[in-house]
């Protein structure tokens, strides 16, 4: 029998211990303008907000990617923006980007975290540790990138067809549910989240181009 | 009509993907399909609003009280962060503990029937098993043996799966009773069978098809209460644990046929005892953020203690409250290995 089980997105054992500075992990900001939000951190921690804000889809796409299921996503992504807060000083600016930082940081925890859980619950049957998950591809980065702007694109979706997108893909709510709750048919639900999907991926294609 | 058609084909896309958790390849020779899909897919990921929210307040939080700490400890990396690890690894916010007389015969039979994986057991002096987790699908059942201060406590689950007939087919061949075979006429939609096995649990053994509130990316094991005044549950649960009724079908005199309620990222069932599905108090072990917040509002909820929070040996903040149905609830927060 096979019951149902979580998606084993890529082995979240083996990850990386470095992420290349070439990793093209920059903000939409200027380099300049992260520069200038991470030295106003470094003297106040309560400005960290604004690094925050700029970053947090990039850390959570890139770690929701490598572990299993979203309350260890939850988890890694919890403790990396701790672990930065904490450590901010240490930070130095030598044409890094903050991003790269933080990654490195996220793929530190991810490692932490799948020993945390492999020495609890020892799953014979995974594979061992692939070499090539030890360094982030550029590949790879591209890809975090491309869903961390479309977590972001999700924010500028109209009112409803937001929450239908939240309800579904967040929530995991049924259809007739979502329909219930919004006073809407099952057919007019369907048709929202058709067009929030076309929308995101008329923006990307936008946001791409 | 072809606009409203890929509605659908899109939305049968979604479906697939939540309901076996696994991006399922897709023969969409419509490349527009395809395209829309592959948004889907990523969207799977999305963030919860209400997590960014809540660590953003956590680290602004941070930041305003540890400032010169944060500062004279920056650099070493070494730093110890607060963390939201609340729950154990492997463990969801709700797992049923179930404690029957002979642990061993049953861990065995879990794995005969349900292809269940026994991830830990901790041994009793005399022999006897005095805690085991066993991992079926992507949820996870607990079991001891019992004893005088805890005795065998059998409980109603309901487990998705992808053959329930193959399932039940096995349930019978392990020495278990049938309620009825699967069937798809169930009120849920859900292909359904139930048996009684040979320790006295109910296996509600089910495949969702339907649209029933609840199942899609959830839990392959889900506790199911039978209870008398089960619409009394609801509130409770929701004061005592912040709980969240997410389906609730009652008859106009209000009595609850069913309801899936919500507590972090796991569900459990309730509906009115009825027929041979009655009340079976049983024991639950819930993962929370704050042990001893949910502790005080179980107890204003109407709860009784079993025992208050302390710091257990195996490395959880634990208390234990017994619910107004003789239900024991075991509260818990992950305090990690450090």
């Amino acid at each position: 029998m096979a019951t149902r089980r979580p998606a084993r997105k890529g082995s979240a054992k083996g990850v990386a211990k470095g992420v290349p500075a070439e990793a093209r992990a920059s903000a939409a900001t200027g380099p300049q303008d992260e520069r200038r939000l991470v030295e106003a951190a470094q003297n106040d921690p309560a400005k960290f907000d604004a690094l925050y804000e700029l970053q947090f889809e990039r850390v959570y796409a890139f770690v929701a990617s490598r572990v299993r299921d979203r309350a260890s996503a939850e988890d890694v992504t919890s403790e990396v923006f701790h672990k930065a807060l904490a450590n901010l000083a240490s930070y130095e600016w030598r044409g890094v980007p903050f991003a790269a930082w933080l990654l490195r940081i996220a793929a530190n925890a991810i490692v932490d975290h799948a020993k945390r859980a492999a020495r609890e619950f020892p799953a014979p049957d995974d594979p061992p540790e692939p070499a090539n998950d030890l360094v982030v591809q550029a590949s790879e980065m591209r890809a975090i990138e491309h869903r961390a702007q479309l977590f972001r694109l999700v924010e500028q979706l109209p009112a409803i067809q937001k929450q239908v997108v939240l309800d579904r893909f967040v929530e995991q709510r049924s259809i007739k549910e979502i329909a219930q709750r919004l006073g809407k048919t099952e057919g007019a639900v369907k048709q929202l989240q058709l067009r929030a999907v076309q929308n995101l991926r008329a923006q990307m294609e936008g946001s791409n181009g | 009509m072809a606009n409203r058609s890929l509605a659908l084909q899109l939305d049968e896309v979604v479906q697939a993907m939540l309901v076996s958790l696994q991006p399922r390849r897709e023969k969409t020779p419509d490349r527009e399909l395809a395209s829309l899909a592959r948004v889907a897919q990523e969207l799977r990921d999305l963030p919860r609003e209400e997590f960014r929210t809540a660590l953003k307040s956590d680290l602004q939080r941070r930041a305003s009280t540890s400032e010169s700490t944060a500062a004279a400890k920056a650099g070493t990396g070494e730093e110890q962060v607060g963390t939201v690890h609340y729950m154990r690894p492997g463990l969801t916010s709700i797992t049923p503990y179930i404690i029957v007389r002979g642990a061993s015969q049953f861990i065995e039979f879990l794995k005969t029937a349900f292809e269940a994986t026994e991830r830990m057991r901790v041994p009793a002096p005399d022999g006897s098993i005095m805690h085991a987790e066993v991992a079926i699908g992507n949820g996870a059942i607990e079991v001891s043996d019992g004893s005088d201060a805890y005795p065998a406590a059998p409980q109603a689950i309901h487990l998705y799966v992808d053959d329930p007939d193959a399932t039940y087919a096995r349930t019978l061949q392990g020495g278990s009773t049938s309620f009825y075979a699967p069937t798809d006429d169930h009120p849920s939609g859900d292909r359904w069978g139930a048996v009684k096995d040979p320790f006295g649990n109910h296996w509600y053994i089910a495949k969702p098809r339907g649209w029933t509130p609840g199942p899609e990316g959830l839990r392959s094991v889900q506790p199911y209460l039978h209870l008398r005044e089960a619409h009394k549950m609801i509130p409770f649960l929701v004061v005592a644990f912040g709980a969240e009724a997410m389906g609730v079908h009652a008859s106009p005199q209000g009595v609850v046929h069913h309801a899936t309620i919500r507590i972090g990222n796991a569900t459990l069932e309730i509906d009115e005892a009825h027929r041979e599905f009655q009340p079976m108090p049983c024991h639950l072990h819930v993962y929370v953020p704050d042990t001893d917040a949910v502790y005080e509002q179980a107890l204003r909820a109407g709860a009784t203690s079993i025992e208050p929070p302390r710091n257990a040996p195996y490395g959880d903040r634990a208390a234990g409250v017994k619910d107004a149905w003789g239900n024991s609830w075991f509260i818990a927060t992950y305090l990690g290995n450090k």
